[in-house]
């Protein structure tokens, strides 16, 4: 262990997937090359982050690994990235999701190189926004992490890819301009009453602001945590996207990139304005409320599959968001290891609806019907995710659900009992879809189906075994989670 | 010096000004070229003017410079307006708004 | 011998569940079904093997610990005391049975790993409600026999209807969940805790208004579970699924696991008269609606599932009058009698080629085997409550308590009770006569039934007979044996007179008897029934149906339509596409400024020139 703190750990997760979307770049031999150039890339850092988790998994108080070096001197600037285990988590998801995805990207046939290239400069970004702790370097990994996935909609998506990616990225563009801005004054306010001036977390969390002064900034970082979550009126841009991307980008956007927002918000927006958020708290509750009924209503409504899995992971984060404005440990606790699951089967859904989508060429409700006689492996992968994502006891989705209410209801009786219904939403929306997808008979004119393939299998196995495993045994999730959090919440007034 | 440096000013202005107006409501191209040119004269003569007032050889220097600069562009300039002379058969400004908004 | 050993009870059939789930198909059907038979009988084995660590307070088992998070700690844990022992017993040695009865039912179908694999699986997650140490192990169970119920239901899903039964059922019992968990989070909000012990212990120290709605939570939560009164839709439509699922999981187990969870926390329910007061009235009410409509079905599987809505009630009115023994036994009888009778229900299907619709059967007493006509009837009489067979101990049972609870309000619900036995009386001899007596009013396909679709109706038929002795009142010369099993679990001592119990046994044999009569007159020779208004709203179980669909799913249709087109497509896109319009058609107009003319440029040259000139000069003077 004594040698570990030399080794750049943390820097070679972000530069490893670096290096290989330039190889891929640079290679121009085959398309099956630059393939296996991704998987392995990938697996080597799924590789790092587990033996990360293997060294920090059992948790702790305070940074577990960190980096540190002057980067730009005269603003302040310092390159850091620092390893908790809220970050641990993260950053398991990404390495272990990119891995997924290569192999869900596998039989795509145009510009292969660019496409695993930007895959994996997306995986870097994601790494960076997970690890840093200097805001100019947590910016430019948000900005990172954008334009490879508007890339990723605009040029492999559907029909409607443009539009899609334009408004994706215009939408979020502005809101972390409003982060931008905020980031910017907190920097000069801090250097002007310190003189020191410092884009570092732990340095301007200790800023005394002035109660409107704080609001405004909240203001700014909410804005961007929450169009990136989405939070509910903010959320226009995101089922036109997921349902346009193509299955890589979907599977990336819900199960990773929404969580950057809320990681935002734990991460940042929570520490550096405490009084303002305490006093938004009842506002993010209702946003949230809002959000997790009115989606569950959108997805009940909707006709096309990947829709209603995008209201579906709108509806989810509802909860995920109550979680950390119900402000105690369990929920806390509870809305971090929800946001991991969700991950996981939500993406897991978004694999198996490009699989489904591969078969039939639709993926409207109307048109599918009957799969389990033809396809009996996907349709039983499909019914689990499903019945993860509902949250069914013994599946990933419980122990983050139960914990949010538990926690929420100690704290605020009231929403958690307002947010209880939508257990039978959630259920209703979710059903509504396998009963249109598995269930019923086949559509006239559908010809015979193929079961899945050893490539799909590689896909749905580990996901599977993983969304059994964590329902039955989410310590794993839990333990590096309780020192964070408590420290989170015990610097917070 | 023999001049008043005020009078120098003063002629360096009203050739500018000249030239100004010359490059304004001139349509054709070449009389807007030599408008132009009649504007950099008029700073010529005002950098020399100076030059002569301060006793400074920089503004002379900057004229010779300045005097290089105009040759080569009114050798530029004239080619290209030969060019277009050529290709679109008119020398009129107004009718070259291939960058409109 | 270590108490972990428990944890293979529930543990067997979850392998068993798996091995068929992942490689049923593959494997040759004999296997597969003896895979499926031998986890649960193995499971009843050991039930009786281990049956002396439910003495006195029972033995607690850890496996691990499940979730361990800020202030929460659950495990996986087990308690199995003699209630839960009992109940096992019940759960398992029925499963075994009907599992056996399944090999044969399901002897044409293809797809039979699925159904052996959610039939164990539902053993499984039945086991863990009723072997759940904590409350959170026991929702595991309860929304894991939920899951279990919506994909047997549905299991021939090329029939769009099935699977919307079995969705219906799912989202029902789900809105009664919805109850329990909000019981769970407050529960666990007042003490701490999730351990069932622990609550009820607890219990008495909670302010009167908290337990009573805490009980109304928990009421409203076994209601979905076992369809009672709001929340008793799903039941009938649930008959889509096979037989052996209807008689597993629709008669002896799952909807009983509302009645079980109320006597699991009794010790806390009982604190509350109001609120045991309300478990009486659902459960007396309940079991009027069910028996009424049973009258009008026309679907043989329809009107025992009626009769089971109706029999889960007595067993609620058994726990509002506080006497758990009473409710657990009429739960054993009602188990063995009920399932014996859907299995015996699956033979009459399957002689009648099929046919469902007992207005169409008839005759079956001459051209079936005489040996369906015996068990079926033993059943009915069960099931009607005639002298001496365990229906009619047990159902008096449940009407002594209601009597001797003393307050006006059970006396009504006695009344009640008494009706709906005259009720059940006359409805089960309908069926009788309907099924069997008379001349054959539509197809009938003699032919052997399958030896295992047979033979295990016997035991159940037995048990279901003499099931009066599981809980003999001393009266006949009983000891009593499950009330002193359950010893501290059992409820409230039921003390009366000789007399009384003479006298209610009596009454209760005068109401079998004039159901039976009336049953007779009225379908002892078939005559073609006029299709009258109150048949047809009966037949609809009293619009309930109608009355749901127009309150609450066509609102809530219509409001996720105008969420997902209306509101969503197009307001919010519209605020939103609007603000890119106007942006762009502001950068319309500002095109407009570039001419793309020289002369354009050097004039706009000279204005800012002279603009800055005279903001300098301006600055000069100044």
């Amino acid at each position: 262990m004594t040698a570990l703190p030399q080794f750049p750990w943390l820097s070679l997760l972000i530069g490893l997937p670096l290096a290989g979307a330039l190889l891929c770049l640079l290679q121009r031999r085959s398309d099956g090359e630059c393939r296996w150039l991704a998987l392995t890339t990938t697996l080597g850092t799924l590789a790092v982050s587990l033996w990360l988790f293997v060294a920090f998994g059992s948790g702790g108080e305070g940074w577990l690994l960190r980096e540190d070096a002057a980067w730009i001197p005269r603003f302040g600037i310092r390159y850091t990235l620092a390893l908790d285990g809220i970050s641990l988590l993260l950053v398991m998801l990404t390495a272990f999701l990119h891995a997924i995805a290569v192999l869900v990207a596998w039989p795509e046939q145009r510009r292969v190189p660019l496409f695993m290239a930007l895959l994996l400069v997306l995986e870097s970004g994601l790494m960076g926004v997970f690890l840093a702790v200097d805001l100019v370097l947590f910016y430019l990994f948000w900005e990172v992490m954008l334009l490879p996935m508007v890339f990723l909609i605009g040029i492999w998506g559907e029909a409607g890819r443009r539009r899609a990616a334009i408004r994706f990225f215009l939408y979020t563009l502005a809101g972390s301009l409003a982060m931008l801005l905020a980031m910017i004054a907190l920097y000069l306010l801090h250097g002007e009453q310190t003189g020191s001036y410092s884009f570092a977390l732990a340095e301007l969390a200790r800023t005394q602001l002035t109660l409107t002064q704080e609001y405004l900034l909240f203001g700014g970082f909410l804005l961007a945590f929450a169009i990136k979550a989405p939070l509910v009126p903010f959320h226009t841009w995101q089922p036109e996207a997921l349902s346009e991307s193509p299955a890589v980008g979907a599977l990336d956007l819900t199960g990773l990139l929404l969580k950057t927002g809320i990681y935002g918000l734990i991460r940042f927006a929570l520490p550096l304005f405490p009084h303002a958020a305490q006093a938004c708290l009842p506002l993010l509750a209702a946003l949230a409320l809002g959000g997790l009924f009115y989606a569950a209503w959108c997805a009940y409504g909707e006709d096309d599959v990947k829709r209603i899995l995008a209201y579906s992971s709108i509806s989810h984060l509802g909860l995920v968001v109550l979680g950390l404005a119900a402000w105690n440990a369990t929920a806390w606790q509870g809305s971090i290891v929800l946001m991991v699951t969700h991950g996981l089967t939500t993406g897991a859904l978004f694999a198996l609806v490009a699989m489904l989508r591969q078969r039939t060429g639709t993926r409207s409700l109307a048109e599918l019907g009957g799969l389990w006689g033809a396809a009996p492996g996907l349709s039983a992968c499909f019914l689990l995710f499903a019945l993860a994502s509902l949250g069914l006891p013994g599946l990933a989705n419980f122990p983050g659900e139960i914990l949010v209410l538990l926690g929420t209801f100690r704290t605020q009786p009231l929403w958690a009992l307002l947010a209880l219904p939508g257990l039978v939403f959630a259920a209703a929306y979710l059903l509504r879809l396998v009963q249109g997808t598995l269930w019923g008979p086949a559509p006239a004119g559908r010809g015979a189906m193929a079961d899945l393939t050893l490539r799909e299998w590689l896909i749905l196995i580990p996901l599977a075994l993983l969304t059994i495993w964590l329902g039955l045994h989410p310590a794993p999730l839990l333990t590096p989670l309780a020192g964070p959090v408590q420290a989170a919440l015990g610097a917070l007034p | 010096m023999i001049v008043p440096f005020a009078h120098v000013l003063l002629f360096a202005a009203l050739l500018f000004v000249m030239g100004l107006g010359c490059a304004l409501a001139r349509r054709n191209l070449i009389m807007i070229l030599i408008g132009v040119e009649i504007m950099l004269n008029a700073a010529a003569v005002a950098l020399v003017g100076g030059s002569a007032h301060w006793r400074q050889v920089d503004g002379q220097v900057f004229v010779v410079f300045l005097m290089a600069m105009t040759s080569a562009e009114v050798a530029i300039s004239l080619a290209m307006v030969v060019y277009l002379r050529r290709r679109r058969g008119t020398l009129e400004a107004d009718k070259f708004d291939g960058m409109h908004g | 011998m270590n108490e972990s050993l428990l944890f293979l009870i529930p543990l067997l059939p979850l392998t068993a569940a798996v091995l068929n789930m992942l490689f049923g198909m593959r494997l040759p059907r004999l296997v597969t079904e003896t895979v499926a038979v031998s986890g649960v009988a193995a499971a009843f084995l050991l039930t009786l093997l281990f049956w002396g660590y439910a003495d006195g307070e029972g033995t607690r088992a850890t496996l691990g610990s499940w979730l361990a998070a800020a202030g929460v700690e659950v495990s996986f844990a087990l308690h199995f005391d003699a209630l839960a022992a009992a109940m096992t017993l019940m759960v398992t040695g029925v499963a075994t049975l009907i599992h056996l009865y399944a090999v044969g039912y399901m002897h044409d179908e293809d797809d039979y790993a699925r159904f052996f694999g959610l039939l164990n699986l539902f053993v499984f997650a039945m086991l863990t409600i009723v072997l759940a140490d904590n409350l959170l192990l026991l929702f595991l169970g309860w929304e894991g026999v939920g899951l279990c119920s919506y994909g047997l239901i549905g299991f021939w899903y090329r029939q769009t209807e099935n699977a919307r039964a079995g969705t219906k059922a799912f989202l029902v019992t789900r809105v009664g969940d919805v109850f329990l968990a909000a019981a769970l989070l407050w529960l666990f909000a007042l003490t701490g805790t999730l351990e069932i012990a622990a609550i009820n212990a607890q219990a008495a120290g909670l302010a009167p208004a908290v337990l009573t709605a805490l009980t109304l939570l928990l009421l409203l939560g076994a209601c979905g579970k076992s369809a009672q009164l709001p929340l008793m839709t799903w039941l009938a439509d649930a008959m889509a699924g096979p037989t052996p699922v209807s008689a597993l999981i629709h008669a002896a187990t799952m909807v009983t696991a509302g009645v079980y969870l109320l006597c699991r926390l009794f010790p806390l329910v009982s604190l509350s008269p109001d609120g045991m007061a309300a478990i009486a009235v659902v459960g007396a009410l309940t079991a009027l609606y069910a028996a009424t409509c049973a009258l009008a079905q026309r679907e043989i599987k329809r009107v025992l599932a009626y009769s089971t809505m109706s029999q889960v009630g007595y067993m609620f009115l058994a726990v509002g009058a506080g006497s758990v023994a009473g409710a657990l036994f009429h739960l054993f009888t009602h188990a063995f009698f009920k399932a014996a009778l859907f299995m015996a229900a699956g033979c009459v299907i399957h002689l009648a080629g099929g046919e469902n619709n007992i207005l169409r059967m008839g005759g079956l007493a001459r051209r079936g085997p005489r040996e369906l006509l015996w068990v079926f009837v033993a059943g009915a009489l069960c099931l009607a409550g005639a002298p001496l067979t365990g229906g009619f101990f047990s159902k008096d049972a449940i009407l002594l308590a209601a009597y001797t609870e003393g307050s006006p309000l059970f006396l009504v619900l006695w009344g009640v009770a008494l009706l709906t036995a005259l009720l059940t009386a006359a409805y089960t001899f309908r069926l009788v006569y309907l099924v069997f007596a008379g001349t054959p009013r539509g197809a009938v396909d003699p032919h052997p039934l399958p030896w295992l679709m047979r033979w295990p109706l016997w035991p159940l038929v037995l048990c279901g007979l003499g099931g009066g002795l599981l809980n003999l009142p001393p009266l006949f010369g009983g000891g009593e044996w499950l009330t002193r099993r359950l010893g501290g679990l059992a409820g409230r001592a039921i003390s009366a007179t000789h007399d009384l119990e003479w006298a209610l046994g009596a009454l209760a044999t005068g109401l079998v008897v004039l159901g039976w009569g009336l049953a007779r007159w009225r379908y002892g020779r078939f005559r073609e029934g006029r299709d009258h208004r109150l048949g047809r709203w009966l037949l609809r179980g009293w619009g309930a149906d109608a009355l749901v669909e127009a309150l609450l799913v066509r609102p809530f249709t219509a409001i996720s339509r105008f969420c997902a087109i209306g509101c969503d497509r197009a307001l919010v896109a519209a605020t939103v596409d609007g603000i890119a319009r106007q942006t762009s058609a502001c950068g319309e107009r500002l095109r407009l400024l570039t001419t793309g003319r020289v002369s354009t440029y050097l004039a706009a040259f000279l204005w800012g020139f002279l603009i800055m000139l005279g903001w300098f000069l301006l600055a000069l003077v100044r």
